[in-house]
């Protein structure tokens, strides 16, 4: 429950950084959805968190998408095109990953001997 | 530990962050920054364009004197409505960086030998400072004076550079276009020595073909009997551009023949390559006599190296005193090929040789002074900085002379030849051609049209003609020197000023031609006139088939109509293969061949020389052909050293008059070959060649498969942003389509009393944007031979219902 309210948290807040701010401030959202939540898995709320929202957007902007750029970039890194969508997720995830835990870690530990 | 936890996690987020970041070169090959690149926030998902793009945008522009309304429709083709010329030209500036910034860029970058900035490669440093040591910067930098000292041109260049630099002012990371994304740079300022460089570009392209070097090796190789039967100055084929016998009169400017040593010298060195001889064009203009409408008609195909983002931007450009269209240079102002409501004008290229090298003599080995006059000159040093990414900036001392930059030196592909050859080309010399297309754009009848050419200076062109007041006209123009007999077929001494260009062709001495009584001008790259024209003249090559087939079907046709010249600008018949296979057959020994080689003999036997896309007798004959040239010329190709074959028609020629000529003689051989040998065994290599393909690829061999043509990318290793096409045609035919040359621009223009109307496409789209429909959106059309009517509006509310988007520029409040 509370690890899905995370999730959710660090998407939109990664929404509203990203519509002014450079590409790096999802890590800001996934660090203060970190540290406000700190739930046990941290490291996995903040990857899917950052990773469901490239992948919905990078999906919603090439579903109305009038030239196939997706293809030709993903020909060019010598990708098939539904592996792009995964590599953009991955990399958003894994930000949001690392980012989410170094938040956590500034918050008081909820159970002694548990890593996340 | 928690602090150490923290830390940890930091650093690796922070590391991680710096990484996706940052560009890396990775296995030899550079990847954009990952993390930046990929975001689908601002990344290159953002340069995916929805289906649906109509939009309403008003903008707030300075330096603007009144409003401009913009309408776009529906193939994105701009149609530009000022109150003023300076407001046109800083909104053309601002719509053209909107679609094409970064082909703007990265063309003037190619110019002026600064593509290492981008990317940094052994190639491409090799190709900057070529760049360099033709010294065009130094040619742009003297346009730019020129352009500069007149105020017209001050004022198109000055808001011209306003408007792009506007756009790219307000530009955030998530607009950029594509190409800067995937290889992480950003736009510099504009500046209007970048509509210079891109105009000494264009230069490059069609002005700088010549074979000084490759002649003057064959001189010292073969003699002069055997280079006047290889390569001789007139190929006596074909009409020539103005056929005008004896209606030259006017007293010719003569110079002082010093009679012009022959150079005895082999020239050892990696020559760069000129401009490519399958670039050409084809234009024509028909009067009313000779159309069902009884008003002219002009048509226009500039073939060029087809490349996306397109080569050309199409463009409606009015203001009070202009109303034009046609198609721009990305990167400089006016339109360059197009009509208004009272004139149509389109070029093709004059081929003559405006290009000299001059052998320099050095003063001993640390080539301080050199000879002149009888006179020790110093070389003028000028250090190019070259900034390579990523690396540290290479410095070339390039030495300028008398002449011109020192291209070739020890230091630049000169192999065991200590000479310096200085480079004098006609685009070093201070030149306006804005001023030719500005007021074009303007003009209203012949007279005006005259007016506009008399500062063309270069790329020397034909400029084809046609008024709606009925005239139709064409004119060679360009800055010709005056030569003496064969100057400028072989490398000149360069010890003595009067061997240079002493003097100019007076403009109204220029080839030119009003309404001649056939009815018709055109023009396909040949030669310019007839032999009463009293200045000598020549060129690399002049072409020999696509103007006979063109005068052909224009002297022929009556009352011709939008359709016929649609279907000739398309024409795929190939008048080379009409007049060299029955020969190449007849050398055939064709009751022992068999299998592949007898079913290609009898295909090749009911070919109906036609270079259509479903053609199968086109794949063999062009198979065979380019297996051909080879086998003949493999006399010429020396290592390390410069030297050209003959030309297509006079290659053909030989074989038929002289097929016992020692050319003929494969070396590699013991035989002695003649023609129908090198015939014959052309035809199996070939035919080995097509089933090779055939294995490969289908069974049957259709022309527009093997062809295998292709628009590519203006960045070379971008194959996956390249469009792969299927047509007819080739070099030397009417539709000259070839693997990657071709028409860049189609178009048709019908003027007529109650207006001009037109026709065209080009292979591409007026978006320079991978990511938008609009990237290649004309592309079909023009593969299957067919147009677009050009929306010509009046006003910018007429069209609504073709109108996409609207734009409004408004002037800043004060």
């Amino acid at each position: 429950m509370k690890f899905g309210l995370q999730v959710l948290a660090t998407m939109i807040l990664g929404y509203a950084l990203a519509i002014f701010l450079p590409w790096w401030t999802v890590a800001i959202a996934a660090f203060l959805c970190g540290m406000i939540f700190n739930t046990r898995a941290n490291f996995g709320a903040g990857f899917l968190g950052i990773a469901l929202l490239w992948l919905l957007k990078a999906w919603l902007i090439d579903s109305t998408a009038a030239a196939p750029l997706s293809e030709r970039v993903a020909a060019i890194m010598g990708l098939s095109k539904p592996l792009l969508f995964l590599v953009t997720a991955l990399i958003g995830g894994l930000v949001g990953g690392f980012a989410a835990m170094t938040g956590a870690a500034l918050n008081k530990p909820k159970r002694r001997g548990t890593y996340y | 530990m928690k602090v150490i936890k923290f830390s940890v996690s930091l650093l690796v987020t922070l590391g991680l962050i710096y990484f996706l970041n940052n560009s890396w070169t990775i296995g030899g090959k550079p990847i954009p920054p990952p993390g930046k690149f990929l975001d689908p926030f601002h990344g290159f998902w953002q340069n995916i364009e929805s289906e649906n793009n109509s939009a309403t945008i008003d903008l707030t522009i300075e330096g603007l004197q009144a409003p401009v309304s913009v309408r776009f429709d529906s193939l994105m083709i701009p149609h530009i409505f000022a109150q003023n010329d300076a407001d046109l030209y800083l909104a053309q500036g601002y719509v053209t960086a909107m679609h094409r910034l970064w082909q703007m860029e990265f063309q003037t970058h190619a110019a002026a030998g600064r593509i290492s900035e981008i990317l940094a490669t052994d190639d491409i440093l090799n190709y900057d400072r070529a760049q360099r040591r033709l010294g065009m910067v130094y040619g742009a930098r003297r346009a730019l004076q020129a352009m500069e000292e007149d105020p017209t041109t001050a004022l198109m260049m000055a808001k011209y550079t306003e408007g792009i630099n506007q756009y790219i002012q307000g530009l955030s990371y998530d607009e950029l276009p594509f190409e800067y994304k995937l290889l992480d740079y950003k736009p510099e300022p504009w500046t209007a020595l970048k509509c210079a460089l891109l105009l000494k570009n264009m230069a490059q392209t069609l002005d700088m073909g010549d074979k000084d070097m490759e002649m003057t090796n064959a001189l010292k190789l073969f003699g002069k009997e055997t280079v006047d039967l290889l390569y001789p100055d007139q190929e006596g084929v074909g009409d020539p551009i103005v056929d005008n016998p004896g209606g030259w009169k006017f007293n010719p400017i003569r110079i002082d023949t010093v009679a012009l040593a022959m150079p005895t010298e082999l020239i050892k060195l990696k020559k760069l390559p000129g401009s490519d001889p399958t670039t050409g064009s084809n234009n024509w203009a028909v009067s009313g006599s000779k159309t069902a409408t009884g008003s002219p008609m002009l048509c226009g195909d500039p073939h060029l190296r087809l490349s996306l983002p397109s080569i050309w931007y199409a463009i409606q450009l009015n203001a009070p005193g202009v109303n034009s269209m046609g198609v721009s240079l990305p990167g400089s102002p006016a339109i360059i090929i197009g009509f208004n409501d009272s004139i149509a004008w389109s070029v093709t290229n004059a081929q003559r040789d405006l290009v000299d090298w001059f052998k320099i003599t050095f003063d001993g080995e640390n080539r301080e002074k050199y000879l002149l006059d009888g006179k020790w000159i110093p070389t003028e040093k000028v250090v190019e900085e070259i900034k390579v990414r990523g690396n540290p900036t290479f410095y070339d001392t390039v030495r300028y002379t008398y002449w011109g930059p020192i291209t070739y030196d020890e230091s630049f592909r000169a192999e065991n030849n200590h000479n310096g050859y200085a480079f004098r080309w006609i685009a070093h010399e201070k030149s306006n051609e804005a001023l030719t297309f500005h007021k074009l754009n303007r003009a209203k009848n012949h007279s005006d049209y005259m007016e506009a050419l008399n500062v063309f200076y270069l790329p020397a062109q034909n400029f084809v003609f046609a008024s709606v007041s009925g005239d139709i006209a064409m004119r060679i123009q360009g800055r010709f020197p005056v030569r003496r007999p064969e100057e400028g077929k072989f490398v000149l001494d360069g010890s003595q000023s009067s061997f240079g260009w002493q003097a100019f062709i007076p403009n109204e001495q220029n080839v030119m031609s009003k309404n001649p009584a056939r009815g018709f001008v055109s023009s396909a790259n040949q030669m310019p006139v007839d032999p009463t024209y009293p200045y000598y003249y020549t060129a690399t090559s002049y072409e020999a088939y696509r103007n006979r087939r063109i005068n052909q079907v224009l002297s022929q046709t009556q009352a011709i109509q939008v359709n016929d010249l649609m279907k000739l600008q398309n024409d795929n018949y190939n008048l080379k293969a009409a007049e060299s296979l029955p020969a190449f057959l007849h050398m055939l020994d064709s009751v022992h061949l068999k299998g592949a080689e007898l079913t290609a003999y009898s295909i090749l036997k009911s070919w109906d020389y036609y270079n259509n896309a479903e053609s199968e007798g086109a794949s063999y004959y062009e198979a065979w052909w380019d297996s051909l040239m080879p086998l003949i010329w493999d006399e010429l190709e020396k290592e390390g050293m410069a030297l050209s074959r003959p030309t297509t028609y006079n290659t053909i020629k030989l074989i038929k008059e002289k097929p016992d000529l020692s050319f003929f003689d494969i070396q590699g051989t013991p035989e002695k070959e003649t023609a129908g040998d090198v015939v014959r065994k052309a035809f199996s290599v070939a035919i080995e060649g097509i089933e090779k393909w055939k294995q490969e690829n289908a069974a049957t061999v259709k022309w527009a498969d093997y062809k295998d043509s292709f628009i590519g990318h203006l960045l070379p290793p971008m194959r996956a942003l390249s469009i792969p096409v299927k047509t007819g045609g080739n070099h030397d035919i009417v539709n000259a389509h070839s693997r990657t040359h071709g028409p860049s621009w189609r178009m048709v223009v019908s003027l007529e009393k109650t207006g001009v109307r037109s026709w065209a496409t080009y292979p591409g789209g007026q978006s320079g944007n991978p990511g938008s429909k609009h990237y290649a959106d004309m592309l079909d059309r023009w593969s299957s031979g067919k147009y677009f009517p050009m929306v010509f509006m009046k006003d910018p509310e007429a069209a609504k219902e073709r109108t996409l988007q609207s734009l409004q520029f408004n002037p800043q409040q004060k």
